[in-house]
């Protein structure tokens, strides 16, 4: 908990006000920043905090209110003015160089050395110093693309500390870390502020700030809607303030005994990725209607390619999928939407939805070429606007036409585009990945719930999931994807995250398959 | 609801005097204007009818934002051509003036001789723009068009009409074959259809030298060193002065075949489950591909209709304006028509328009030459600096969408404000 340097404020944003055309991101937020002070910024997605941090990293121009560092009023054209003065931020997604060394990660931009020469002895001493100094050990010599996600974070940091940065910014850091990674940070974080360093948390869930934060800010739809010390405070305190109204943190499936038949099989499936390599490595499953299997696995064990090849968008190298008693291994992807199997991609930006097509032509994709969508050769577009109008209201998805692009509606909404339109096929079958990536609580909150409204339609549901939390609240069984395999199976009830996690990390891989 | 039943007179309404407005207006007729104009007018209160008020405002707005982005970069084009002339010597007033005079009046005929080819080549490539393909070989579906144009055109002896739809249909069915290989190989090897369509360009541009040698015509009687025997006149198009005795002698239908492709072209793209599929795949194939949609066929589909209507600017060469085929290397049809689409934003109606833009200013150019011997490059310079800021809106949207794909992906109420409140 805070020392006793904490009392002093090292940075202060005092009424910051940023208009975007037609939208108030900000709306007159101050907030401050103690020395040593691990601050959580807590909102949902859009309520403003991404942008508040932008402003503070000069990535935007305020249009109102400044930004006090060390009691000097500072005025940031770039970001290059906000490193200068000691801010560092670790994006969301990495900025880092795939196919160079850790050391010339973080030295880029500010190479040792003189003249056009770098130093690279030195560099790599520095890095070497800096990574022993702060216990953020990770090997100087490392080509990028060869280390885990969770190591790649630390290059960030340690790219931060390199340029000597007083003030931390994370930007939603766990979202990409396993349960054991997100401890690793923690740690981190706590040693960082140990050595002095001031640390700002960006994110939406709950769990983390009271874990890790001393004290919280809550944004709601650009504006400060609270402030308060984590150890005073409950996490629904904290999803009501974030949300505005009461939210159900994990919906309630009822419990209900699955008698019935596996309708959907994988037996001994193998892929074989683009390197050759198998993805997906002898797999089998299966799941019966009226179940959600949840498959939990760290990002990278296959989950693409077993989804993909499910779809019919990727070539199976051996092994079946069984659907209703019928061999549908080698279908193409339209038998497969013949057949009532939907599917929600992980990559819904990629796979589910072209964006800068209309909304109404996005709900009708895939039943395009079928009454009463089209006759002969024409569209039915009457017919495809009104269908899409009932969808839009029936899935609430917000906005003003079905006529505008995809692309312009929020992730959450697009997210719905999506469900709208395969959980609206009557299906039998559903592959679902990720369906709440990135999403805020009021839209986890929604997809949970249409989900499971689809399992007690009796729907066979595969659920494949980075998310602990979402596998555990969804899952009637839960299966752990590791390597390409499935090493483990759990009844949701008899276990935990951290169980989970260990089979997820390839613990007792061997002779643990079930 | 009386609107509805009222929906075929209006249409036919609307159709009558936009179609006779076009076709006085293209035979310099200029009052042809106000049809055009009666018709846009019906055309909005028929809107306003069958939508409220605001609506149709909303819609007419959209529509008029659309048209101010080429007008912007037309716009900041000619101020700088002015500037240009203004730094070499040139009375930009004079220089405009003939210029205009020359595009959109006193040589309008000629304008719309030029546009006429570039409206088939400017739809070749919008088409494959719209399947996310860029078909730059359009300059040798046209040489291939126009072979093949010139060759039924001598041989075939058919009653006139009868005689015109089937040179139409196989011109554009062989230049359509003509991408079939490119396509073959996109689709199964991934080589780039912009090199494989070029290199056809190539072949086919200097087979058309073997071509006119081998249906050569006699070089005494004719000023052109190599050219073909003359097609039959029975298979010339029709020309406006067998209806409009004021028009120009020159001036064929061609230009009314091709307004007619390209509001088909529109009808396929947005109006039908092919050009559905066609733009799905076009913007985003991977989703396209999980919802069912071959990637492959579609490509195959695209190429080949590109090609259809690459050829027929050769068609609209030989049977229209030439009626035979002079050796001429440098047709630039194909290039230009890459000018048109993208000036256009790949709209099949947008290549109508741009097409008479880059027609008149060819016109234009060589009148101004002529009248005020202001050197003819200055249009060219002129085009050049159009088609760089239609780029640069390209370049400009491109960041643009970036920069909005990386906000929705930190922090959305920017970008989702717009369509979620």
């Amino acid at each position: 908990m805070p020392e006793g340097t904490m009392n002093s404020a090292i940075l202060e944003m005092k009424n910051i006000t940023k208009q975007f055309p037609r939208v108030l991101a900000n709306h007159d937020i101050s907030i401050t920043l103690k020395k040593g002070e691990i601050l959580g910024l807590l909102g949902e997605n859009g309520a403003g905090k991404s942008t508040l941090m932008n402003v503070l990293y000069g990535l935007y121009k305020p249009t109102s209110g400044e930004i006090i560092l060390e009691g000097e009023k500072q005025e940031f054209h770039s970001p290059r003015d906000a490193i200068r003065v000691g801010l560092g931020m670790v994006h969301q997604h990495f900025m880092l160089v795939e196919t160079l060394t850790v050391t010339e990660n973080i030295i880029l931009g500010n190479e040792p050395g003189r003249g056009g020469l770098i130093d690279y002895k030195e560099a790599r001493k520095e890095v070497k110093a800096l990574s022993e100094k702060y216990h953020l050990e990770v090997d100087p010599d490392a080509k990028i693309e060869s280390i885990s996600v969770g190591l790649q974070q630390r290059v960030e940091i340690l790219k931060a500390l390199y340029r000597q940065a007083k003030v931390l910014i994370l930007d939603e850091p766990t979202a990409v870390l396993t349960p054991q990674e997100v401890d690793e940070l923690f740690e981190v974080i706590q040693e960082l502020r140990k050595s002095g360093v001031s640390i700002i948390i960006i994110t939406h869930k709950l769990e983390e700030i009271k874990e890790i934060a001393d004290r919280v800010y809550i944004l709601r739809r650009g504006e400060l809607v609270g402030e308060r010390l984590t150890k005073d405070v409950t996490q629904a305190d904290l999803a009501n303030l974030m949300v505005g109204r009461d939210v159900v943190l994990t919906v309630t499936k009822e419990a209900k005994k699955i008698t019935a038949e596996p309708i959907f099989i994988i037996e001994n499936l193998v892929i074989k990725n683009e390197k050759g390599i198998n993805a997906v490595d002898g797999l089998s499953l299966t799941v019966r209607p009226g179940e959600v299997v949840g498959i939990a696995g760290v990002d990278g064990n296959g989950q693409t390619e077993l989804a993909h090849a499910v779809r019919g968008i990727q070539e199976v190298n051996s092994g079946r999928i069984l659907f209703k008693d019928e061999e549908i291994t080698h279908y193409s992807t339209k038998k497969m939407i013949q057949n009532k199997m939907g599917f929600v991609p992980a990559d819904r930006q990629r796979y589910g939805l072209i964006l800068p097509m209309r909304i109404s032509e996005n709900i009708v994709i895939g039943y395009h070429d079928r009454e009463p969508y089209v006759r002969g050769i024409n569209l039915n577009l009457p017919k495809i606007s009104q269908d899409s109008e009932v969808l839009v209201k029936n899935f609430d998805i917000r906005t003003p036409s079905v006529d505008i692009p995809a692309g312009n509606l929020s992730g959450g909404n697009q997210q719905k585009v999506i469900l709208a339109r395969e959980f609206s096929r009557n299906p039998e079958f559903l592959l679902v990945s990720q369906p709440t990536r990135g999403l805020d609580v009021g839209a986890i909150e929604y997809i949970h719930s249409q989900i499971l409204a689809m399992r007690d339609k009796n729907v066979a549901i595969l659920l494949i999931s980075l998310e602990l939390e979402e596998i555990f609240s969804l899952s009637d069984r839960i299966l752990v994807l590791y390597e390409g395999k499935i090493v483990k199976e759990f009844d949701p009830e008899k276990t935990n995250d951290k169980e989970v996690g260990y089979y997820m990390t390839g613990g007792e891989k061997e002779g643990a398959a079930v | 609801m009386t609107a509805q039943k009222l929906k075929p007179l209006f249409l036919t309404i609307i159709i009558i005097l936009a179609v006779a407005g076009l076709v006085l207006y293209l035979a310099s007729v200029f009052y042809g204007l106000f049809f055009i104009l009666a018709a846009v007018i019906v055309f909005y209160l028929y809107k306003r009818m069958i939508t409220d008020k605001a609506t149709a405002r909303e819609e007419m707005r959209a529509a008029l934002k659309k048209l101010s982005i080429p007008g912007i970069g037309i716009l900041a084009a000619i101020v700088i051509g002015a500037i240009i002339m203004l730094f070499t010597g040139y009375n930009p007033l004079q220089a405009y003036r003939a210029l205009f005079y020359g595009g959109f009046v006193k040589n309008w005929h000629v304008s719309i001789l030029n546009a006429s080819p570039l409206i088939f080549t400017g739809l070749s490539v919008a088409f494959a723009f719209n399947a996310g393909l860029f078909n730059i070989g359009a300059e040798g579906q046209y040489y291939v068009g126009a072979m093949v144009a010139t060759f039924l055109g001598i041989k075939l002896g058919l009653p006139p009409v009868l005689a015109i739809i089937i040179i139409f249909l196989v011109t554009g069915s062989v230049a359509a074959a003509y991408n079939y290989i490119p396509a073959l190989l996109k689709v199964k090897t991934g080589a780039h259809e912009v090199i494989t369509t070029m290199m056809f360009a190539h072949i086919a541009r200097y087979l058309s030298s073997v071509f006119i040698r081998g249906m050569g015509g006699d070089p005494n009687t004719s000023a052109h060193a190599y050219v073909t025997d003359p097609i039959l006149e029975s298979n010339w198009l029709p020309r406006f002065k067998q209806f409009i005795p004021s028009a120009n002698y020159r001036l064929h239908t061609g230009i009314l075949i091709g307004i007619a492709t390209a509001l088909f072209v529109y009808y396929l793209l947005f109006y039908t489950k092919w050009g559905f599929e066609i733009r799905a795949v076009g913007q985003n194939k991977d989703a396209a591909r999980a919802q069912g949609i071959s990637v492959g066929k579609n490509i195959f589909r695209a190429l080949l209709f590109a090609g259809f209507l690459a050829g027929l600017s050769g068609f609209n060469e030989v049977l229209g304006l030439n009626h035979k085929l002079f050796e001429n290397l440098q047709a630039n049809y194909g290039w230009n028509g890459i000018s048109v689409a993208l000036l256009a934003s790949n709209h099949p109606i947008g290549v109508i328009f741009t097409s008479i833009l880059w027609g008149a200013l060819n016109a234009g150019g060589q009148y101004m030459a002529r009248t005020e011997q202001i050197p003819n490059s200055i249009v060219e310079i002129i085009k050049g600096i159009i088609l760089f800021l239609i780029v640069a809106r390209y370049i400009y949207s491109y960041i643009g969408n970036r920069i909005k794909k990386r906000r929705k992906l930190k922090h959305p109420a920017e970008t989702s404000g717009e369509a979620a409140t």
